[in-house]
């Protein structure tokens, strides 16, 4: 009962790690920034605010929210247009 | 006991993965941020003061987010943190709007390389590739309106500088017409030497000076 118990858990914690949310926040927020060298635009500076925010609150623990501004960021980098 | 860790367990798991609902910043207890950032995006601050005003706009976001977490803006364990991100939104909107009043540069889009052959404004290979770059930023940024901006270096007179730099511009404005970038959208200007960027005494100064940028109009 035990392992079966342990296995669930493992595979329950699998499932939103292995959609990336637990690993990429940090890496699409490098990914702006990186996109973004140079562009000095109001939406390149509120993208990475808001990449900002996301790394935060991952940091926090609040994946959800991380998501949620990370998207946002992302928006706003494309509307941007990216780097210069 | 085992149930209630298993039902406890999925219960984390799926609450992991469920969307997260659009951040809503229309409530009242951020109304006085929202009026800031409202003045100082009509006060011109998204071109004039675009650090600042992302930072306001941001600090709105985040401190509406934790509003939602508290559900109630004077109570919870997040009212400080969201009584510091209303503040810090209003006071960066505010800068923002201070530093947006009397005249301000327009955002300048570089085009770093472009160089013309001497007494020339024909475009060289390298030049194309620089401004088929920017042909693919004006494509994403299909909003904004931009002049072309061609500057010399302080060798030669007034006057040639300047009509030579009327010419580079329109050939560059020209090149961006003919790939996509609509007529109405461009306009082109000559500034000679009128506007260097670092000293003229040195070769690299002068190198540095003789350069086209993009200036967002809008």
């Amino acid at each position: 009962m035990r392992i079966t118990l342990l296995l669930f858990t493992l595979f329950a914690f699998s499932l939103p790690a292995n959609a990336g949310m637990f690993s990429t926040i940090d890496d699409r927020a490098n990914q702006i920034s990186a996109q973004l060298e140079g562009n000095n635009s109001y939406h390149a500076h509120l993208a990475r605010e808001l990449a900002n925010v996301a790394v935060e609150e991952k940091g926090q623990h609040d994946v959800t929210a991380a998501l949620e501004f990370i998207r946002m960021a992302e928006d706003h980098a494309a509307q941007a247009g990216g780097s210069k | 006991m085992i149930k209630r860790i298993i039902t406890l367990t999925a219960s984390l798991s799926l609450a992991a993965c469920a969307g997260y609902t659009d951040i809503n910043i229309g409530v009242d207890e951020l109304a006085e941020a929202r009026a800031a950032i409202a003045d100082a995006k009509t006060a011109g601050a998204e071109r004039c003061a675009p650090k600042l005003q992302a930072q306001a706009v941001a600090s709105l976001y985040w401190a509406g987010h934790e509003l939602e977490e508290s559900g109630n803006y004077d109570a919870g364990d997040h009212a400080e943190e969201e009584a510091m991100l209303v503040a810090r939104a209003v006071a960066k909107a505010k800068e923002a709007k201070a530093a947006s009043k009397g005249a301000c540069m327009p955002e300048i889009i570089k085009l770093s390389g472009i160089q013309f052959p001497h007494d020339s404004a024909r475009l060289t290979p390298a030049a194309t590739a620089i401004l088929d770059n920017a042909v693919k930023t004006l494509q994403k940024r299909s909003t904004i309106k931009v002049e072309v901006a061609a500057h010399t270096d302080s060798s030669g007179s007034n006057e040639y500088n300047l009509a030579l730099s009327e010419r580079r511009a329109a050939s560059v404005m020209n090149y961006l017409g003919t790939h996509g970038i609509s007529s109405s959208r461009l306009t082109s200007k000559g500034y000679g030497e009128s506007q260097p960027i670092v000293s003229n005494a040195t070769k690299e100064g002068r190198t540095a000076n003789r350069r086209v940028e993009l200036r967002v109009m809008n």
